[in-house]
């Protein structure tokens, strides 16, 4: 009972769009009914009602909500998110700067974690109440509990104390005079301009803020995989390989290994949500230039078009991210391919 | 021939767990000559896995062998080192395991599963191949297990496998090393009843061909007369009883054994009991259900044209294999789901304020909540039907009192009960709100036989008592014969045969009736012999080809 798969892949992008829709909807409405005249604050205290509103009207703020959504909406589609109050650019251009840095820092962290996090829970499963699964569970458990604040402020301190060249703000070093490329990815810019410096650099500055954001995500997907690979090895499956001596080595590395990462992934996607919120704060902490700390300003200074691009990026951000995960899910488990197809 | 292919003497395991130690394995001594067939049976915790666990050195971490010996060809294996005692694992002897679903990662093909058995068991053996060798020993291997595609099934997931063929597979893995012995644990017991009839003949015949010697450890002794030479018989970690087959199944030497021959139901024979029909009118009819599942090319007849009557005070049995539809004809019929087409009548007239059917499922384990005491799984139904104070724990205690069970057992947890108690506590749970009819679904089907049936006993008991009527499904024929007044049997989706039970048996009109009733292991040959004549052609027709 086969079905197309092309099928099922626009279902699942129908469904994206939708929640796109929906979250545009509501970050516009609440951006518009909280208190505050974004106007107002545009132009200071020292503006005349006059000026006010005289910019009301420019911004569209005057007619009726659907209206404005409508229109928002409209020229959304056509790449055009408005002008950012804020900066006085395009929204747009803003993103583009800010956006990748973001990228880099989250995509970073999510290696981190799994380079982490899946050898740990291997290992305090397999060595269930040794004294490495407790070291295991005591790292989950700071990880879990300690705010992700703490750590990058800790960092710094610990860089700034022991290793004192070590750079804890920023994204490189500007003695370097590197400009940025085309992906804005400053690792891999760097190397496609062959500037092995500016790369070392990048990679310095990014180890503490990418390590700060994994913490919590670390604590989580090694208690999953744990408690996965506990389960799955009480399965018969193990069983009918070691009663024909396949290796035990084998048996964990290969069969049990795969088996269990479906579980850390699963948790991964959600993750995505709390690794996104994180960044805000890490970003702060490191001056890291992102676009979770364009978002902050945008939401302190309550610029409408800056707010409403952030929170839609960040849903774009979680979206993507779920739909890597269950991509590669199916990928792991050929029952949900055909829960898919069907 | 001075020493036997297997030889465990004096043989005691320790479990421990939390703290406590218990032994599960006491003095156990039994050979198996080289092309032998050997069954090892007894009921639930009587220790017959755990003795075929211990031959291949597959313990839990927490088990000890405590004492005796374990020989293969003469040598103890419980003093070689654990790399030699891996090499046995596939050349001496090779284990067939019990559920063919959970036995294969599903997140790997069936073909990977095979390929690293036979790598590492190459690798041990010192020997060097390639790939594609391996590939082509395994397909020659599923040749011989009747799988006549082995491509397609290498390259399968377990969950694409229809479970006699991973049945199969799982008896190729077994055979790719030419053992010396096979063990068998309860080949077949997952599957329906033709499929496990298949899966028995292919271990018989490759175990003559190939001039193996088997271990077959089962509860079923109608598989242990088609299967086995001598017999085993274990209770609680003890051996009571070894001897020829014939002999244990005809002439019992201990009681217990008798007894255990006794709980099985006869399918023909003077020991077959008949319920009498009802005359008494409809209480629940059906006509012309039909019901289907999903939508577009995607749709699925699950049932087809079924029309049933059930009388008050009847027991009908509507019996068929995994996927006829029956569990959902039975839940049309109680209003828990509703037909495509065709209608549902109530004649019966309900307690008032009280659903007219209550429903007992087939796995009591996993039917009761374990975090709840029987007491209050028993007062929901109670408080539902406003009964509070005094008047419930009175009821409480009737209730108990109807399934045999001490009004102590009240504060008890499902996990400090028996499964048979457990039963028991569902049943009291379904009768709590006074129902006209139950549905019994596979009421026993999780049970060990001498538990089914002092189970079935209650529920005659309770027939009688309360003027109940039942409506059972299941897929066991034989204690069907003994336990239903009136018997369909479904097939596909629709009823194929139908009629009072002892003219079903007698007499069965529709060819798939005929298989079914023939694939049912009895336990004497003077039952075989009576079992309607089937044609090869048309078992096969009906072998259930189900893919998922």
């Amino acid at each position: 009972m086969q079905q197309n798969p092309f099928l099922a892949i626009l279902t699942r992008l129908g469904t994206f769009v939708l929640v796109m829709i929906v979250l545009s909807i509501m970050i516009f409405v609440l951006a518009r009914v909280v208190p505050g005249d974004p106007a107002r604050m545009a132009l200071g205290p020292t503006a005349t009602p006059e000026q006010v509103s005289a910019l009301r009207t420019e911004m569209g703020l005057d007619l009726p909500l659907p209206v404005q959504y409508l229109s928002y909406m409209g020229r959304a589609l056509h790449g055009d998110l408005g002008m950012s109050l804020l900066s006085q650019r395009p929204v747009t251009a803003d993103l583009a700067q800010t956006v990748p840095a973001t990228v880099e820092l989250v995509l970073a962290a999510v290696i981190i974690m799994f380079a982490i996090a899946i050898p740990l829970g291997v290992m305090t499963a397999h060595f269930r109440d040794l004294w490495i699964d407790h070291v295991g569970r005591l790292v989950s458990l700071v990880g879990v509990t300690i705010p992700s604040f703490l750590f990058a402020i800790s960092l710094q301190l610990i860089a700034a104390r022991y290793f004192g060249d070590w750079p804890i703000i920023g994204r490189m070093d500007h003695g370097l005079g590197f400009t940025g490329g085309p992906t804005g990815l400053m690792l891999v810019d760097s190397l496609l301009a062959g500037r092995l410096d500016v790369f070392l650099s990048a990679l310095q500055h990014l180890a503490l803020p990418a390590i700060a954001l994994s913490m919590a995500g670390i604590g989580q997907i090694t208690r999953i995989t744990r408690s996965a690979m506990l389960e799955n090895r009480r399965k018969d499956h193990v069983l009918t390989l070691q009663s024909f001596g396949v290796p035990e080595r084998v048996i964990i590395f290969r069969y049990l290994l795969k088996l269990s990462s479906i579980a850390p992934l699963t948790i991964m996607g959600l993750e995505f949500a709390s690794l996104i919120g994180n960044a805000f704060v890490i970003e702060m902490v490191f001056s890291w230039g992102g676009f979770a700390s364009y978002g902050l300003n945008a939401i302190l200074q309550k610029d409408l078009n800056a707010v409403t691009a952030v929170v839609l990026v960040s849903g774009l951000f979680f979206i993507v991210a779920n739909l890597i995960v269950d991509i590669l899910i199916s990928i792991i488990d050929p029952r949900m391919r055909r829960k898919e197809a069907r | 021939m001075s020493d036997p292919l297997l030889k465990v003497e004096g043989l005691d395991v320790l479990f421990t767990a939390y703290g406590q130690t218990r032994q599960v394995l006491r003095d156990i001594s039994f050979t198996v000559g080289a092309g032998e067939r050997v069954a090892l049976i007894g009921e639930t915790g009587s220790g017959k896995s755990v003795t075929a666990k211990a031959i291949l050195g597959t313990l839990p971490r927490n088990a000890t062998v405590s004492a005796g010996r374990i020989e293969v060809e003469g040598r103890n294996v419980l003093d070689l080192p654990r790399s030699a005692r891996d090499a046995l694992k596939g050349q001496a002897f090779s284990l067939i395991m019990q559920d063919p679903l959970s036995s294969f990662n599903p997140v790997f093909k069936i073909g990977s599963h095979l390929d690293d058995v036979l790598r590492y068991a190459d690798r041990r053996a010192g020997v060097r191949a390639s790939t594609s060798e391996r590939r082509a020993r395994i397909a020659a291997v599923l040749r011989r297990v009747q799988l006549a595609d082995p491509e397609r099934v290498m390259n399968a997931y377990p969950s694409e496998l229809s479970g006699g063929m991973r049945q199969r597979v799982l008896i190729g893995l077994a055979l790719l090393h030419q053992p010396k012995l096979l063990i068998a644990d309860e080949p077949g017991t997952a599957l329906d009843v033709t499929t496990q009839d298949e899966i028995l003949n292919l271990i018989n015949t490759l175990v003559a061909e190939e001039g193996m010697a088997l271990l077959m450890i089962t509860h079923n002794l109608g598989v242990v007369r088609k299967v086995a030479d001598r017999v085993v018989v274990m209770r609680h970690g003890d051996i009571v009883e070894t001897g020829p087959c014939t002999q244990i199944l005809h002439a019992p030497a201990h009681d217990y054994t008798k007894g255990l021959l006794d709980a099985v139901p006869p399918l023909y024979g003077a020991r077959v009991q008949t319920q009498e029909l009802s005359e008494k009118p409809a209480i629940v009819s059906a006509n012309a259900l039909y019901k289907e599942f999903g939508r577009g090319a995607r749709r699925f007849q699950a049932v087809r044209d079924v029309t049933v009557t059930l009388r008050e005070g009847e027991i009908f049995g509507l019996a068929g294999e995994s996927g006829s539809g029956k569990t959902t004809v039975a839940r049309m019929m109680m209003g828990l789901a509703r037909p495509t087409t065709g209608t549902v009548t109530v004649e019966g007239t309900p307690n008032p304020g009280r659903p007219l059917a209550q429903i007992v499922y087939q796995n009591p384990g996993t039917s009761l909540n374990p975090k709840r005491t029987v007491k209050q799984s028993l007062s929901l139904p109670l408080k539902r039907a406003g009964l509070a104070g005094a008047a419930r724990d009175a009821r409480l205690a009737e209730l108990m009192g109807l399934v045999r069970l001490p009004v102590s057992y009240l504060a008890k947890y499902p996990h400090e009960l028996s499964g048979g108690q457990k039963q028991r506590v569902a049943i009291a749970r379904a009768l709590a709100a006074d129902p006209k009819v139950l549905i019994l679904d596979e009421p026993t089907a999780a049970l060990d036989v001498s538990v089914q049936k002092t189970v079935i006993e209650l529920l005659l008991q309770l027939r009688a008592e309360l003027g109940l009527t039942y409506f059972m499904i299941s897929h066991d024929l034989s204690l069907m014969r003994n336990f239903c007044s009136r018997l369909a049997i479904m097939l596909r989706g629709e009823i194929v045969e139908e009629g009072p039970t002892p003219q079903v048996f007698a007499a069965p009109q529709h060819p798939y009736t005929r298989a079914l009733i023939a694939a049912i292991p009895v336990v004497t040959d003077a039952e075989e012999r009576l079992k309607p004549a089937v044609t090869p052609e048309e078992r096969q027709a009906f072998l259930v080809t189900t893919t998922d």
